[in-house]
């Protein structure tokens, strides 16, 4: 088998195929026509096929994110035009002036649960491609998440467009047509762009990536400073989250209803349900994971024992440079990797040549999975 | 070091190779096929940009710099000399 069939090979089982798959054959085969005898130092085909697998996973995934995001933008502001509208459309007309109670309730979940979960899960997808905007190649396990986010937030994007148009439909003797039709229009539209921001992730997903490494939790998406209280139980931030969106909700409805006790009755239902979105949803937008990330804090403290193991000792115990430089080689090795950025890298040396004890030591290296 | 090889010309892998190999006197010898997922990382990110050509006879891709490969370049090279002039002092 030639150099070239086997690459092709290669590209194949990593999921890239035709234009991107064409395209990096022909300009390796210029390549040895240049010069035959430079096959030899082209290096191993599956390692080649696999670098442009997780560049190109990375950097799609990330595009999909994106484009999921501008496609439920699209969404949301089709949704929130169409209720201001209503107000010059005589207004809504209560929930038992349309065809049917049948309809009427889907609607509702669809128009008003459905765009938080898009919000939510959409939100954190972008987030944590803007975290890794630097790393070439992610780890195959964080990309997974931002898809399984995308996935999630656009799932929920279509139920909005569905709910928005099931609403037009039982409404459709109350309002007036102008309303109706730029409504079911505009929906229309925007069930477009998610069909297209769909296909940008299915594309992204044909792509196999390899890169080691772990998929990270919600505190890589949340700001470090802060939350450090919150940590070891994502469970408390899930309650934590489910009575500020019921707090606030109930200030805005008290506020919009002027009723108190109308306010409290929204806000509870919200909290509640955000409560079941958070249980429901949370595992598989990476949100909810204490067991996962108590396994990788496993991993990460058995490994810094072997690394730092042959002088092991508690963490107030002060380091040397046997210690020092271990974790400059876990450091750089992951740099190399592409974990780090060059001034990450750099900050990153400061602070273990800055270390005095054991615990400032591990505190550099503590994120940096699977590299030892 | 990549973008810097096309600083005066477009150029396809190749020529870019051998750029790279000339210039550094063979100092860096790596897997010489690595250049091309180098090439489309830069590419997507804006500070290449390549067309099919045929001059030749034979169907290659030729890179150029776009204007943000160049603000990028001018921008390594003077973190670079300042990163050089800091360890020669050091190192004497």
């Amino acid at each position: 088998m030639t150099w070239l069939q086997h690459l092709t090979d290669e590209l194949t089982a990593r999921g890239i195929r035709g234009q991107d798959r064409r395209r990096i054959v022909s300009e390796l085969r210029d390549h040895i026509a240049c010069e035959p005898e430079s096959v030899e130092r082209l290096g191993d085909p599956t390692e080649l096929a696999g670098i442009f697998a997780d560049e190109l996973a990375t950097s799609r995934t990330r595009r999909a994110a994106w484009h999921a995001f501008a496609a439920l933008s699209t969404a949301a502001a089709v949704l929130v035009s169409s209720q201001i509208a209503l107000a010059h459309a005589g207004g809504y007309p209560g929930f038992n002036h349309g065809l049917s109670l049948a309809l009427f309730l889907p609607a509702l979940v669809g128009m008003l649960i459905a765009p938080q979960v898009a919000l939510v899960s959409g939100t954190l997808a972008v987030a944590r491609t803007l975290r890794r905007r630097r790393l070439s190649r992610m780890p195959a396990a964080e990309i997974g998440l931002v898809e399984r986010r995308t996935r999630v937030a656009l799932g929920a994007g279509f139920a909005t467009i569905g709910g928005l148009e099931i609403y037009v439909l039982n409404f459709s003797a109350r309002l007036p047509a102008w309303w109706l039709g730029t409504v079911g229009g505009l929906g229309l539209a925007a069930g477009a762009a998610l069909v297209w921001a769909t296909r940008s992730l299915a594309g992204a997903r044909t792509l196999v990536s390899a890169t080691p490494g772990g998929a990270g939790d919600i505190y890589d998406d949340l700001p470090a400073i802060g939350f450090s209280w919150l940590r070891g139980s994502t469970w408390r931030l899930g309650a934590l989250a489910s009575v500020l969106v019921a707090a606030l909700m109930t200030a805005f409805e008290a506020h919009a209803e002027r009723s108190l006790a109308e306010g409290v009755q929204r806000g509870i239902v919200e909290g509640v349900a955000a409560a079941i979105g958070f249980a429901l949803l949370g595992r598989m937008i990476g949100v909810a994971s204490p067991a996962r990330r108590q396994a990788r804090r496993a991993v990460v403290s058995s490994a810094l024992d072997s690394v730092l193991g042959a002088l092991p000792g508690p963490a107030g115990h002060r380091v040397g440079d046997a210690e020092r430089d271990h974790a400059e080689h876990v450091v750089r090795a992951s740099y190399a990797e592409g974990r780090l950025a060059l001034e990450e890298l750099s900050a990153r040396i400061e602070a273990i040549h800055a270390a005095r004890t054991l615990g400032e030591l591990r505190a550099t290296v503590a994120d940096l999975p699977d590299v030892l | 070091m990549i973008l810097a090889t096309l600083l005066d010309d477009p150029a396809h892998g190749y020529a870019i190779l051998a750029r790279l190999r000339e210039r550094s006197s063979g100092t860096f010898d790596l897997a010489e096929g690595t250049i091309y997922p180098a090439l489309h990382r830069l590419e997507r990110d804006g500070l290449l940009s390549s067309s099919w050509s045929s001059e030749s006879g034979r169907r290659r891709r030729v890179y150029e710099l776009t204007r943000r490969g160049r603000a990028a370049l001018q921008e390594r090279r003077q973190e670079w000399r300042h990163f050089s002039r800091a360890v020669e002092a050091v190192l004497g």
